[in-house]
């Protein structure tokens, strides 16, 4: 069972790898896209990384719902619209949508995942100890 | 000429025609390579034999290319054995020629699903040691039939101009990942698959190619190879026609 020490220092090893970023800038405030410059596609090589890192398997689009922000029944005007906001909220218990939920602007959803999300997100799928 | 020494390669449809004669130039040129096939244990077999390659340089699968389970086994398998995937070519097709009134929807479908749907499947299981690896270089065998019409081909038109669009997409996509995605569209190649026509028609169609012979598989497969290496590597999202000049039209 990992810790969770462990568990950030493996995700800090797979957006190493997968980003190409600097180990200092992965800190558990940064965020994905804004910070770490991640875009779309690099949200699957994490996903590759983390189910090898962990030994889990990762539903596509559980980390990173493209699938619901680019419906049109999600999405109205470039902002995800209220039942859009209530899909992603089950989708993504690990994080915190309510910033977001102010503004909704699809633009800036990638901008809101940080580091510490990602951690949450694999603790929810592994145990781990203290 | 060696190009793919040290490289591994996944050939769909690698029994007969066009993905055979991709085989034997890949393995030719040093690559440890895998085929699939649907159902002609003995082509493959034939071909095992042929080649006289050292021991585990050539694998053969059967298997339907329309199952995205199966494709996901076997490129798994060859990932864990061989440690990196450097090379597809989708080269498994079918024609099942027939006009839109007497079209049925089995015809439609076989078509659909085997040609584009066979490429959609090995494209989707490559990707993740592919993406991973950074590197990587995908060929699927497209036609010239996806922008030149013949009459009764609306199934295999559609899926060739849907293998080109996959083509287009996946190179973009793939290309910050170094992995490339290319497609050739042979003319006519004297395969079993243009047997019929070729019966019917060849003489005529003889006289509309300009190099005026029909094609070898084995040109596709000089094409492919040159695709699928190093030789390419600034090259991605192309269709490039090996045809004669079939496809140059004018007069
Ligand atoms: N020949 C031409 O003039 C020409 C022109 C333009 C494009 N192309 C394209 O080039 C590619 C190769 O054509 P070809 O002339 O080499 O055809 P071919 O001689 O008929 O060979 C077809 C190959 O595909 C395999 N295959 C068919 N359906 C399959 C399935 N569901 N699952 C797994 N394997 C399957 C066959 O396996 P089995 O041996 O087990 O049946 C065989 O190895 C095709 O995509 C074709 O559309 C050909």
């Amino acid at each position: 069972m990992p810790t969770k020490e462990e568990v950030f220092e493996k995700i800090q090893a797979a957006l190493v790898d997968a980003l190409g970023v600097d180990e200092e800038d992965v800190t558990p405030e940064a965020t994905l896209v804004g910070d770490l410059g991640a875009e779309s596609i690099d949200f699957l090589d994490i996903v590759f990384r983390l189910e090898k890192a962990f030994n889990i398997k990762i539903p596509r689009g559980e980390l990173f719902p493209e699938d619901i922000l680019t419906d049109a029944k999600y999405v109205q005007d470039g902002k995800v619209t209220e039942e859009g906001l209530s899909e992603l909220r089950k989708r993504m218990p690990f994080a915190n949508l309510d910033d977001f939920a102010k503004n909704p602007v699809v633009q800036d959803f990638g901008n809101l995942l940080t580091v510490a999300d990602m951690c949450r997100f694999v603790e929810s799928k592994v145990e781990v100890t203290d | 000429m060696m190009r793919f020494e040290g490289k591994t390669a996944i050939v769909t449809g690698g029994s007969r025609g066009i993905g055979r004669a991709c085989v034997a130039r890949l393995a030719a040129e040093g690559a440890r390579v895998a085929f699939i096939y649907q159902s002609n244990q003995q082509a493959a077999e034939a071909l095992i034999q042929e080649l006289k390659c050292a021991e585990g340089q050539l694998r053969a699968f059967q298997a339907d290319v329309r199952d995205l389970q199966r494709a996901h086994e076997i490129v798994d398998g060859l990932f864990e054995e061989w440690g990196q995937i450097d090379v597809l070519v989708n080269s498994a097709g079918i024609v099942k020629d027939g006009l839109m009134g007497a079209m049925t929807q089995d015809q439609w479908r076989d078509v659909i699903e085997t040609n584009l749907g066979g490429t959609f499947n090995y494209c989707h299981a490559v990707t993740q040691p592919m993406m991973m690896a950074r590197r990587g270089s995908i060929v699927n065998l497209s036609s010239t039939a996806a922008e030149f019409a013949a009459r009764g081909q609306a199934n295999y038109a559609a899926s060739k101009g849907g293998i080109n669009g996959l083509t287009r997409s996946l190179a973009k996509e793939l290309a910050p990942r170094n992995v490339r995605v290319n497609a050739i569209a042979p003319g006519m190649i004297e395969t079993d698959m243009s047997q019929v026509v070729r019966g019917i028609a060849g003489d005529q169609i003889k006289k509309m190619i300009p190099l005026k012979r029909i094609g070898q598989a084995e040109e596709i497969a000089a094409a492919t190879a040159f695709l699928a290496s190093d030789d390419a590597s600034y090259l991605t999202g192309q269709v490039l026609r090996v045809d004669g000049g079939l496809s140059l039209g004018g007069y």
